[in-house]
């Protein structure tokens, strides 16, 4: 059933800028190199998007800012969940992976001195750290990367949808995949795997990501057997345009570019209300209270017409946005938005903080299995400041890219398991068959980001949490089982990779709703309306989720020790 | 906000002799962006359309681009209007509908 069979030393799965990372840093090992994307290998993914930040804490616009200051900014960013020597890591190479991607070809923006223009973009950061280029910081990183996977004529392939990870006893040996164009299935085997499959903003009607971050990495992770951590922590933030839809869930990153002493949100009654919502009564609160207090405001009938709230037009004049934004307010006028009048803003899902769970060398807890980026889990804990991706998948993707290359030399690619194999494909293959007459995948997509929206968004209770995960295992053992697709031939047949995706949300929705329903308290990211406070006596833990024969596990387990809160003591 | 036709190119190489035109008639609740419009057909209309559902909505990935009334442009860039034509670039091989193999 197999149409062709591959094998590589080290497989990359996404193609975004931690798998070009990875890519890069295991071919320069001396490994063989495949990268597979879901969509075209170096345009897919989210890096490309990167509008504001990239957290590297040089000094030079503040000589007090360094690495520690940097870690510490991140541990507190994380309410103290970050998994300590992964946040130490990726604070302490930050300054090397700028290096690098500049060896690369990337270049930044620069003060006339030359040195790197830092910012500060909120007050998660003590000093000015994140650097940029214009609003669009993701082109050149993504320029520059694709360039050395040019130059090292690195192999990938497009539109490749992996479906299963492939193992040899304990120890991850390949994939099998679908490939989209050619309707072909593929076994590819592989010394090791990296992960950089992003995240999963698609599990939401609203977000900022691109309609294939549907989760994937997670569920093959799961399925493969390997831990996921922290993935209750879903990073939703308040500054999304909600009207026209056109543009709804486009973001418009206001809030770094505030006059001083606006507030920027006023609801229904023309009351401004963001104050009432952070513990610091800031008009500008830290990002993920912008959501809740949005939220808030809507469910007391102060909304705006579309659910969200109203962007207060003088808060940051036109000639800063044209000035700072440009390609974020053209695409917004182009789409009509009136940059001088009040915009509808709301809630938007934007990242996954936790992720397939990783040690320092990006290894995840089974052999063979790489992670990094949005998909991977532990730099970040309950929150990711901003700025702080672009670092740890540039660090993190170099490691994983080392880390695979040696594992895969000393272990070869794996034998192949037909029985394991031959399933798989049937599994693939019965979405196409016409015995299916359920309702096709958009059809489930829709209900399952309404129930993501309506009980694992913004505002998580006990009561809409359980609800929500009794609805997930009904749709796995349901609708996933009559789902249908439009017609059954093989080549081009999106709604067959959309099917396979939606199996794929499910299986991590329902991670993250159980979760999010075993964190009895609020953190971070992660609000729940029943247990309103932080918790530390109880919940300074982190939630690890196996998968135990079919049934997910979910295991609270005491976070590892900031080793600088011991010194201290 | 009124009903809009849009005309689409299909084709699929294993069946079809030669490419075709498909009209779709529309009635979304509000304004909808060219590549939102195609997902909408997909999801309302015709699930055995063939396209590329990437949207980066910055205009920087470039995946979504298609002749738009004979014109390439990105797809999620331009406002759908009544009566547009949408299309691959010409010369290229067709994989299905809409999608085209990359270089």
């Amino acid at each position: 059933m197999i149409d062709r069979t591959i094998e590589t030393d080290v497989l990359v799965i996404g193609g975004g800028g931690g798998g070009l990372r990875a890519a890069v840093a295991a071919h320069d090992e001396g490994a063989r190199v495949l990268i597979l994307s879901k969509g075209i290998v170096g345009k897919s993914g989210l890096t490309q998007t990167a509008v504001t930040g990239f957290q590297v804490a040089f000094g030079y616009a503040d000589p007090r800012d360094n690495a520690a200051v940097h870690y510490a900014d991140t541990i507190r960013g994380g309410y103290g969940l970050a998994d300590p020597e992964l946040a130490r890591i990726f604070t302490a190479e930050a300054v090397e992976a700028v290096d690098d991607i500049e060896s690369f070809g990337a270049r930044f923006d620069r003060e006339a001195n030359g040195k790197l223009v830092q910012r500060k973009l909120d007050s998660s950061q003590t000093y000015p750290r994140s650097i940029k280029k214009g609003d669009s910081l993701g082109t050149p990183i993504m320029q520059a990367l694709r360039r050395q996977i040019n130059k090292r004529d690195i192999p990938r392939l497009h539109e490749i949808l992996v479906t299963r990870l492939l193992k040899d006893g304990d120890r991850v040996c390949g994939a099998i995949a679908v490939d989209f164009q050619k309707g072909a299935l593929l076994e590819i085997r592989a010394g090791a795997v990296v992960m950089a499959t992003g995240g999963a903003g698609e599990l939401f009607p609203v977000h900022s990501n691109t309609p294939d971050s549907t989760g994937d990495g997670y569920a093959l992770a799961l399925d493969a057997g390997a831990d996921l951590v922290d993935v209750e922590f879903l990073l939703m933030l308040g500054h999304a345009v909600l009207h026209p839809a056109t543009v709804r869930g486009v973001l418009f990153t206001f809030q770094y570019l505030l006059n001083k002493g606006a507030r920027p949100l006023y609801n229904a009654d023309g009351e401004p209300f963001l104050a009432r919502y952070d513990p610091e009564g800031s008009d500008n609160p830290a990002r993920h209270i912008y959501a809740r207090a949005i939220h808030g405001e809507v469910r007391a009938g102060r909304g705006s017409p579309h659910g969200g709230a109203f962007f207060d037009p003088g808060s940051v004049s036109i000639k800063t946005l044209m000035a700072s934004l440009p390609s974020q307010t053209k695409y917004l006028q182009s789409f009509g938005v009136d940059m001088t009048k009040p915009i509808e803003v709301g809630a938007a899902a934007h990242y996954v903080c936790g992720g397939i769970k990783i040690g320092a060398r990006a290894e995840s807890t089974i052999q063979g299995l790489f992670a990094v980026g949005e998909c991977s889990g532990g730099p970040h804990g309950a929150g990711r400041i901003g700025g702080n991706s672009l670092t740890e998948i540039l660090v993190f993707g170099k490691r994983a890219g080392i880390a695979a290359s040696e594992f895969a030399g000393s272990h070869g690619a794996g034998p192949s398991d037909a029985a394991i194999i031959a399933a798989e494909s049937d599994r693939i293959l019965d979405y196409l068959s016409d015995r299916r007459t359920g309702p096709r995948p958009n059809v489930i997509k829709a209900m399952l980001q309404k129930l993501m929206n309506d009980h694992v968004g913004v505002v998580r209770n006990d009561e809409g949490l359980r609800e929500a995960v009794a609805r997930f295992e009904r749709m796995e053992a349901v609708d996933l089982c009559t789902m249908s697709v439009a017609e059954s031939n093989r080549i081009g047949n999106y709604d067959w990779i959309e099917a396979l995706e939606v199996t794929a949300m499910v299986r991590f929705a329902r991670a993250m709703a159980g979760a999010a329903l075993k964190r009895t308290e609020s953190r971070g990211a992660h609000y729940r309306e029943d247990y309103p406070e932080l918790d530390n006596e109880a919940w300074l833990k982190n939630i690890i989720i196996r998968k135990d024969s079919d049934e997910l596990a979910f295991e609270p387990r005491a976070c590892a020790p900031d080793p600088t809160l011991e010194t201290a003591e | 906000m009124a009903a809009l036709k849009i005309t689409l190119f299909r084709y699929d190489p294993a069946c079809d002799s030669e490419p075709r035109y498909q009209d779709y008639v529309i009635d979304p609740d509000g304004p909808l962006s060219v590549l939102q419009a195609i997902r909408y057909v997909y999801h309302n209309s015709d699930g055995s359309l063939s396209f590329r559902n990437s949207d980066c909505r910055r205009g920087v990935c470039g995946i979504c681009s298609m002749m738009i009334d004979g014109r390439r442009q990105l797809t999620c860039m331009c406002l759908a209007t009544d009566g547009i034509k949408i299309e691959p670039p010409p010369n290229r091989k067709i994989v299905k509908d809409l999608v085209f193999e990359t270089d």
